[in-house]
């Protein structure tokens, strides 16, 4: 948006070098009645268009009294071509590092800017309007207390208007560099000076003043930041939400910060957005995540048209390396939870082994390879909705089938595998997640299983008199009483002689077998991430839209 | 001057960024820094510690370190120059 000052305000101040070196000062002092600044750049047509009418400003007033700048936006050389092209003989001055265009805040070249002896606006305007030069001159003769009798002729061939062309503030590495300059107001972060001496100081300074996850971070500069920034169009400063343990608030801002640190691009920051809001949510709980022994941390799954616009993997190496997005959108998400939350190990992370997808897990559910509905729209959200899910996850782990044909048998299979998650007889667990391959995607299809249709086999399948399932002499790992239906509890906390027959499945509920599609479409495998303690006690999942 | 590289706090900023503290070696090795703050007789103080040292273990390589003044912070260059060259440090402190 132009910031170009209006009429009545102070004209910004500067020195520009001429084209023959010379400096020349405007703002300092003014010998002049009348200034009129004439900023161009080379390849504007209406720049070459309206310059004559220029010339002929500053042949018929400089006379008496008017001082005509023209600032080009230009290297010398294109000036010089635009001088040669244009005829124009006023003073030529070289706006090349862009300070000046951006002091005066335009959009478009040209930009005529009218001031009075003392600097003060008179006129501007941003390219070519009849009217707004006409008001302009007569400004101009007013002040210069003379009479206009030769302009008429050359101005009746140009139209009444013609749009600019863009000025060079807006090239994208220099709007950034001039964001820099200004101090944009985005950037409210405290800076950091990092003196560096060899190229390695600030990646070592980094590292020594505890602020990454153990690999080398990107040093978030201003520019980067700001590069950053321009992936969302929620202003930086919006609080995003309170980051556990210490329930700092993360601002859009440090959000980019932490993901210029990831390695992240700007159009990946809606995601993690998303994400930081869906883990710092009560229902996801993440301090308990953080804090427990247990080692698990935040899984996010994304779905809907964003994983192609982000060539976010939904296939081959899922959870392994090699693609930008799957790495650095976990790795922002704890890069937050350490460096906003305060969330480290040996302080409020305790977790006896962590897990590799702490440094990141993000994935994509294959939603073109899939029979079912994606996990999103399970959950709620229309398939056109870009959306992030937060699972409290271990590492995934293999489930091996490579020779059942049919979707009865591979549904058996994956529930007997399933039964060992955590524990083979810690039964009456909360959420676990399966992440289904294409090619048994493919065995449901045939087979006309529904997710449903699998979570109820596994639950069949997982079900074991209870029995089997409680603490006994030789392994004193037991399904925990809290987990049983009341009816079949004792008043002394035990359970009644009926109960010990009755059988009871792996998960408490079958809707908290998350199943989702994914993996390479060669391979007769599926995954499962087990989870944590359920419900209230613990964390569930949680699906977040992603807005930008 | 030395060169420096403005970066964007990523913290919470409830704290100021800190070093963490190298860790302390098990024994003297490489290049130990005796560093003098400029007190009274801290030079002395200083000679005599270089000596014992020398004299305790012959590998060990001293590099002496002057601060202009114990009134102020060491400057920055002052401070990279000694971490550049020395493995451990002996600062001499108090009176």
């Amino acid at each position: 948006m132009s910031r170009l000052p209006d009429a009545g305000n102070v004209s910004p101040s500067f020195t520009l070098m001429d084209l023959a070196e010379i400096s020349c000062d405007f703002g300092q002092t003014f010998d002049h009645p009348a200034y009129l600044l004439f900023f161009v750049k080379k390849d504007c047509e209406t720049c070459t268009l309206v310059a004559p009418v220029v010339e002929q400003i500053h042949q018929t007033l400089s006379a008496h009294g008017l001082k005509v700048l023209t600032i080009s936006q230009s290297n010398k050389v294109d000036t010089q071509k635009f001088i040669k092209d244009t005829g124009l003989t006023t003073t030529i001055l070289l706006d090349q590092n862009l300070y000046v265009s951006d002091d005066y805040g335009f959009d478009a070249v040209p930009t005529f800017v009218l001031t009075n002896e003392t600097g003060t606006i008179l006129k501007t305007f941003e390219g070519w309007s009849q009217n707004s030069f006409n008001e302009l001159l007569e400004k101009s003769v007013k002040i210069l207390n003379t009479k206009l009798t030769q302009f008429e002729t050359s101005i009746l061939v140009l139209p009444d208007w013609l749009p600019g062309c863009a000025s060079r503030v807006h090239d994208p590495d220099t709007a950034r560099r001039l964001a820099v300059r200004r101090g944009d107001e985005r950037l409210a972060a405290r800076r950091i000076r990092v003196p560096v001496k060899t190229e390695k100081d600030e990646f070592e300074f980094l590292f020594n003043r505890g602020l990454t996850d153990g690999l080398p971070v990107v040093p978030p500069t201003e520019k980067r930041v700001l590069k950053m920034l321009d992936g969302t169009s929620r202003p930086a400063t919006d609080v995003v939400a309170h980051v556990p343990p210490n329930l700092s608030p993360v601002t859009v801002e440090k959000i980019a910060i932490n993901a210029v640190m990831a390695g992240c691009r700007p159009e990946y920051i809606p995601v993690v957005i998303a994400a930081v809001e869906a883990v710092c949510t009560d229902t996801f709980n993440l301090h308990g995540v953080l804090a427990t022994t247990y080692f698990v941390g935040p899984v996010i799954i994304v779905n809907g048209p964003i994983r192609h616009d982000i060539n976010l993997n939904c296939g081959r190496n899922l959870f392994g390396q090699g693609t930008r997005a799957n790495a650095t959108i976990g790795r922002a998400l704890q890069l937050i939870v350490r460096n906003i939350g305060g969330g480290k190990p040996g302080e409020v992370d305790m977790s006896t082994f962590g897990q590799p997808g702490k440094f990141t897990c993000c994935i994509g559910e294959f939603e073109e390879r899939s029979c079912w509905d994606p996990l999103h729209v399970e959950r709620g959200f229309k398939v056109k909705q870009n959306t992030v899910t937060v699972f409290a996850g271990e590492a995934p782990r293999a489930i091996r089938d490579q020779r059942s044909r049919s979707a009865s048998s591979l549904a058996t299979s994956l529930g007997l595998s399933l039964e060992s998650v955590a524990h083979v007889k810690l039964h009456g667990m909360g959420e676990v997640l399966l992440v289904v391959s294409p090619e048994h995607n493919q065995t449901f299809a045939r087979g006309g299983y529904t997710k449903d249709t699998l979570r109820e086999r596994i639950q069949e399948v997982t079900s074991r008199p209870l029995s089997e399932l409680l603490p006994d002499p030789n392994c004193e790992k037991g399904t925990p009483l809290s987990v049983l239906p009341r009816e079949w509890k004792t008043s002394d906390n035990s359970v009644t002689e009926q109960a010990l027959s009755q059988s009871f499945p792996k998960f408490l509920d079958s809707k908290d077998i998350l199943i989702t599609v994914a993996g390479g479409e060669a391979g007769k495998f599926s995954a499962v991430v087990g989870g944590w303690a359920a419900g209230g006690l613990g964390s569930s999942a949680v699906t977040r839209e992603i807005q930008f | 001057m030395t060169d420096s590289l403005v970066i964007l706090d990523p913290t919470d900023e409830q704290r100021p960024i800190v070093s963490r503290l190298a860790q302390r070696p098990s024994r003297l090795a490489g290049t130990l820094g005796i560093i003098d703050i400029s007190k009274a007789r801290g030079d002395i103080f200083c000679d005599e510690l270089e000596l014992l040292l020398a004299k305790q273990s012959t590998s060990v390589k001293i590099e002496r370190f002057r601060k202009p003044t114990f009134t102020k912070p060491a400057a920055d260059d002052f401070r990279e120059e000694v971490a550049e060259r020395c493995n451990a440090i002996i600062q001499a402190l108090a009176d």
